[in-house]
């Protein structure tokens, strides 16, 4: 499903993000990327639905070259990837309905459709009753389960999660885990950056590590590793 | 384009305008202003344009024929004249025609200097040329001065080399003031847009990272562009007619010798083009400016 080879990336201010990271990874895996703040993860995310592009090296997501991928093409890439932002990125003046929808109306669906579609989604993540809120009226979990209904509405094959739990208390934290935890299990990849120890100890899923750029741990049923 | 689309397209168009009212007055106001100087400034330069020409077309050159010159040696200097390139009409003015003119002149100042004359012309017949040009008076004034029968060639000369230097001045700086607001008021605007972009990047920013095409975010904007500068564009030409419509009927009450332009179908035509000057600018200024916000 994913693939890096040798990737390097370098910022133009000459920031090394990333050195020589291999890593594979495969379809309905849960991976958790783990390490101190600056090490790259967050670049590593990035990557994954081009928002940058590796200096050196290939990106292979659902068997197309992010590298050699024309820029017309990366909207139709990132259709098939759900984004979840620590910061959740929702639109100030949308309803939490309206921002659901938005990447259905991307896509040019019928507005019944985008409906009962966004419904659905607001309902799975337990904002059944919210829709007609704007995001400021909402607590931070609830605007992080927006953003993660936002995600997976379009029933995307990969999900990357740059530490969704980051701004919440562990309770809400908890119930954005939940919701990863039952997307993953109907089949969809998810990939999460995070700093949470007890939430990577507990879930006992794959766990990579980055430091300074590099790849340095990648296991199996991992721990979270780090002194908190 | 799918139908869906368009109608979200159109949906998102007028929403962001109810949303941010303020955002949407300043940018109609932004064009509106620009585009009411750029619309004075063309009418302006008209009618600066139309004064030099006036001032220029009353240019003529005065020709005095000799005594001795019989009427039929007279028609025949008045062809010889008229086939002179650049020459525009001759007219002749006889010397009894002559003589009645002074008289008119003479009376309206109560002199009785006509009657003095006891009957004696003293006028020579004489030719009104015009010249098709006011840069070639001179020449032609000098190659008529050659011909025979003709005893002497006025033209206002130090008038001529006044005013040509004044209307050629005066066109170019009609020019230059509506070059400088043209610039001046896409400058306004196209900075007013990017503003407006600018406070909405977020919302493009996630546009992008939910997979929507270049072309499906620059919509919504485009129109919104569009819809802002036609109003901005309504409101200019409304303003610039109405006050013009006023102002050049109340020089030609007041100040009768300025020549001012009231041509209905070029007042109409500067109106509209400020109309859809401001539909352009605001569309135009979007796209240019969207384009380093959609590189994510």
């Amino acid at each position: 499903m994913i693939q890096l080879s040798n990737v390097s990336k370098i910022y133009p201010n000459g920031a090394r993000a990333l050195s020589d990271i291999n890593l594979k990874i495969g379809k309905g895996e849960f991976v958790f990327l783990v390490g101190p703040s600056g090490a790259g993860k967050s670049t590593l995310i990035r990557l994954l639905y081009r928002e940058e592009k590796p200096t050196r090296g290939q990106v292979l997501v659902n068997n197309r070259n992010l590298v050699r991928m024309r820029e017309h093409e990366v909207p139709y890439l990132r259709r098939g990837i759900g984004v979840i932002f620590q910061d959740f990125k929702l639109l100030p003046n949308k309803t939490v309905e309206e921002n659901t929808a938005f990447a259905l109306e991307v896509l040019g669906m019928s507005t019944r459709e985008v409906q009962t579609r966004s419904r659905a989604a607001l309902e799975l993540v337990g904002l059944g009753g919210k829709g007609k809120s704007f995001p400021h009226q909402l607590s931070g979990g609830e605007q992080q389960r927006a953003c993660v209904a936002r995600a997976i509405i379009n029933s995307p094959g990969l999900l990357v999660a740059d530490e969704p739990t980051g701004n919440l208390d562990p309770e809400n934290a908890w119930g954005i885990m939940d919701l990863l935890y039952n997307i993953n299990k109907r089949g969809t990849t998810v990939i999460m950056a995070t700093h949470a120890k007890d939430i990577v100890d507990q879930m006992q899923k794959r766990v990579v590590a980055i430091e300074g750029g590099r790849l340095v741990r990648d296991e199996e049923k991992g721990a979270y590793g780090y002194e908190v | 384009m799918k139908f869906n689309s368009l109608r979200y397209i159109l949906r998102e168009t007028f929403h962001s305008i109810r949303r941010n009212p303020w955002l949407s007055v300043a940018s109609v106001l932004t064009i509106m202003v620009s585009l009411v100087i750029l619309g004075f400034s063309i009418f302006f330069m008209v009618n600066a344009d139309n004064m030099a020409t006036t001032f220029e077309s009353e240019l003529e050159i005065a020709v005095f024929t000799d005594k001795s010159v019989t009427p039929q040696q007279l028609g025949t200097l008045k062809l010889d004249i008229e086939r002179m390139p650049q020459v525009s009409s001759v007219t002749i003015v006889s010397k009894e025609q002559a003589l009645v003119e002074f008289g008119k002149t003479m009376k309206s100042s109560g002199n009785n200097l006509l009657d003095d004359l006891g009957g004696i012309n003293p006028f020579p017949d004489r030719l009104t040329v015009k010249a098709a040009d006011p840069q070639v008076v001179k020449d032609i004034a000098m190659r008529i001065q050659g011909f025979s029968g003709v005893e002497n060639v006025v033209y206002g000369k130090d008038f001529i080399d006044k005013l040509l230097p004044f209307t050629r001045w005066l066109r170019w700086v009609g020019i230059g003031v509506i070059v400088a607001f043209a610039i001046a008021s896409i400058v306004l605007i196209s900075i007013n847009i990017k503003m407006n972009i600018f406070s909405r990047r977020r919302e493009i920013q996630i546009m992008k990272l939910v997979g929507a095409t270049n072309g499906f975010i620059r919509w919504p904007f485009f129109i919104e562009g569009m819809f802002l500068g036609l109003v901005g564009g309504l409101l200019a030409s409304a303003t610039v007619g109405v006050t013009y419509d006023w102002l050049s009927g109340y020089v030609q009450n007041t100040l009768a010798f300025l020549p001012v332009v009231q041509n209905p179908m070029l007042f109409w035509q500067v109106l509209s083009g400020l109309l859809v000057s401001g539909m352009a600018i605001g569309a135009i200024g979007t796209a240019i400016s969207l384009r380093q916000f959609l590189k994510i």
